[in-house]
């Protein structure tokens, strides 16, 4: 048996190393663009999803509110709600927490009184109030004067409501829409297409 | 044997950019994966046990507020199956719906109004499953002191975080943990089922209404706050001025024709109010649905009772023995009233002294007729007379004497007929002067009620179908809505208790 003398030296030309280099820089230069463009698109879609959770939780935060509310009032841009609702729990420097300390966060037994307009079921002599206003960019909760952050986006959250009150109903309409980061149709359209509705009655208002 | 250059490390290379690339795929995948399972999780999971156990607090609350409507409408079978203890009706935990919702609720009396009606409060909590995985939002990253959605939607996952805090009644006593089979979310309400008294309008009619006549008008004013002034219905600076506009007419359907003058509102199930509706000076409402159950003779369990007289003819005169209460009036039951019989009431005496005498009367039959000079009836003052009837009520206007001239004194209840074949009438004629009237109020939800001619009425009635034809003017009292026994119950009240 003959073996050969040695491997076979062989290499490329400056020719071909040029194309392969070429070809091999295209197909990285797509694959970059694309996986750039995926990324993008995925964080769009992420994006886009998160801020719809955040439309839900307003929307949460909003009826749970005005469900158990008193009154609502909104502000003439409507982007900005009031609702008064009762005061159910007694909270620290109210009178039945000074006369009992233990009692702080307890739920109170409700009293009655006579008004013109019958009677009324009382919580305490005067109820909280919750207020919804945009902040920057985040939605913001304010109950008794204490804040909390109930939606932030960059996607420009936009509530809005309007309150109905009728002779012994109340109810309001509410709206939530953002402005997606990807927009193909025009702002406008897209905008649009990102609304929530919901509409959410005043219990404590009931006909009949 | 021809041996080439190194073919297997050439393999190699080939299979690692394959890993490597099937490694970083399965990476983005995974995070994508674990992105859209995070979101569904949320929006379709969590959100909708959020919303499923408002459903399942408010169902208790629902049970439990029946139950408390039974109180008066189905007096033996109220509260059946619960359990009492310590002034607190509490119903076993409710599974239902196929999320497996579940539900308790609880019911006390936490008031009793000056009617002697009591005022119910309602603990409800219901319990939804939360599916898919054990894991909060990916929304909680929102910043340092922002927890997004588990601030609003609280997720027990392991354990009952509620009775954990503040116990489960939570009044921050016998905190306990109580360990979750699965994650769940529960919400709590909390409702009061206020008495409705029965004279809340000054015209109720659970069917059509026709009237009054074109001259007609129905105004108000607040007994305790002065007498009645026709001129302060059209004058807005004078303080009575919001009193003397709720002269409210309700009915439960859509029939309904209104004529004259309502200084006060008009409400409608599905109406069209039609004609004269410029003359309406209060909001028309065409959407308010209301039920008028059928009245039952109250418990007289407690009543004082008095034998004599058991019969009303040409002319009875009731004397009291003693003054009575109102939880506990002198008690007659009377087993006929003749067509033109003639009654009256007098008040107890003490030593000279007129007492506020309570008496009640219950007709087993008719009471007058709607022909002829029918019924005579004179309450004297400072008696407070409640005349139950269970056949049909006819008699003029002028020959109801109310000498208080207070409405709430004359109360007349037509107990429901028990067959659906036999319809009841109260029939108020004209009699005397255009202006003869009385004040006095009906309670008849399944009567047909009928005034002919104008009287001048002070009052209020609840009837089934109302017809009037005359220019009648009808006074509502406002003090007449915090008084007598309650006939039915509404919700008052709701909160949420969001810890």
């Amino acid at each position: 048996m003959k073996l050969s003398a040695s491997i076979k030296q062989s290499g490329s030309t400056l020719a071909e190393l040029m194309v392969g280099l070429s070809i091999s820089s295209v197909i990285a230069a797509a694959a970059i663009t694309a996986s750039v463009g995926l990324q993008k698109s995925f964080n769009a879609v992420d994006q886009f999803f998160a801020t719809q959770m955040q439309q839900i939780r307003i929307i949460d935060y909003l009826a749970r509110d005005v469900n158990r509310g008193l009154a609502v009032t909104t502000s003439v841009d409507l982007q900005s709600v009031t609702v008064s609702v009762p005061n159910y729990l007694i909270q620290a420097g109210d009178a039945e927490a000074i006369a009992n300390p233990s009692s702080i966060g307890t739920p109170r037994t409700p009293t009655i009184s006579y008004t013109t307009t019958g009677p009324q079921v009382n919580y305490s002599a005067s109820p909280s109030s919750v207020v919804y206003q945009i902040n920057g960019m985040s939605i913001v909760r304010i109950e008794n004067g204490v804040v909390t952050t109930i939606a932030s986006s960059t996607d420009q959250l936009v509530p809005q409501t309007t309150d109905v009150e009728l002779a012994n109903t109340e109810y309001t309409n509410s709206t939530i829409t953002f402005q997606p980061v990807f927009t193909s149709g025009g702002q406008t359209a897209s905008r649009t297409g990102t609304t929530l509705c919901s509409t959410a009655y005043l219990r404590n208002k009931r006909r009949g | 044997m021809k041996i080439t250059g190194r073919p297997d490390a050439e393999q190699a290379n080939v299979l690692i950019c394959v890993v490597c690339t099937i490694a970083i795929v399965s990476v983005i995948g995974a995070n994508v994966l674990l992105n859209c399972v995070t979101r569904f999780n949320a929006a379709s999971s969590q959100v909708r046990a959020w919303k499923e156990s408002l459903y399942a607090a408010e169902a208790g609350g629902d049970i439990a507020y029946a139950e408390v409507r039974k109180t008066i409408l189905d007096r033996t079978n109220a509260f059946s199956g619960w359990t009492y203890s310590g002034g607190v009706y509490t119903k076993a935990p409710v599974t239902f719906g196929g999320n497996n919702l579940k539900t308790n609720s609880r019911a006390d009396t936490f008031w009793v109004d000056p009617n002697g009606n009591p005022w119910y409060r309602i603990r409800s909590q219901g319990t939804a499953p939360v599916m898919g995985l054990k894991r909060v939002t990916m929304d909680d990253r929102m910043g340092p002191n922002t927890r997004g959605d588990s601030l609003l939607r609280k997720i027990d996952f392991n354990y009952d975080h509620f009775t954990a805090t503040y116990g489960a009644n939570g009044d921050n006593t016998n905190q306990t943990l109580v360990s979750v089979n699965t994650p769940q979310m529960t919400r709590r309400v909390e409702l009061v089922a206020a008495p409705m008294t029965p004279f809340e309008a000054a015209i109720k009619a659970g069917g059509t209404f026709y009237g009054l006549g074109s001259a007609a008008y129905v105004d108000s004013f607040r007994s305790t706050t002065g007498a009645y002034d026709p001129n302060v219905r059209n004058t807005p600076t004078d303080p009575r001025f919001v009193d003397a506009r709720a002269g409210t007419v309700e009915i439960n359907s859509a029939i309904a024709t209104i004529m004259g003058s309502i200084f006060g509102n008009v409400y409608t199930n599905g109406g069209s109010v039609t004609k004269n509706t410029t003359s309406i000076t209060g909001v028309i409402d065409n959407n308010v649905p209301f039920s008028l159950p059928p009245f039952t003779m109250p418990d007289v369990t407690n009543w004082s009772f008095v034998s004599n007289p058991s019969a009303v003819g040409g002319n009875t005169t009731i004397s009291p023995p003693a003054a009575g209460t109102a939880s506990r009036p002198n008690y007659y039951l009377v087993s006929s009233f003749s067509t033109n019989g003639v009654l009256t009431v007098n008040p107890y005496v003490v030593n000279g002294t007129v007492q506020e005498t309570y008496v009640a009367i219950h007709v087993t039959g008719d009471i007058g007729s709607n022909s002829g000079q029918g019924a005579t009836i004179t309450t004297a003052n400072h008696v407070h007379l409640q005349i139950y009837f269970d056949g049909n009520f006819g008699a003029k206007a002028q020959n109801i004497i109310n000498q208080s001239g207070y409405a709430g004194n004359l109360q007349f209840y037509g107990i429901s007929p028990t067959d659906p074949s036999v319809q009841q009438t109260v029939d108020l004629n004209s009699g005397g002067s255009a202006s003869a009237g009385f004040a006095a109020v009906f309670y008849a939800p399944s009567a047909n009620l009928t005034i002919n001619g104008g009287p001048d009425i002070t009052g209020a009635v609840v009837c089934k179908n109302f017809y009037s034809n005359g220019n009648v003017h009808w006074h509502y009292d406002r003090a007449l809505d915090a008084m007598g026994d309650a006939v039915d119950y509404r919700v008052a009240s709701y909160v949420e208790d969001t810890r």
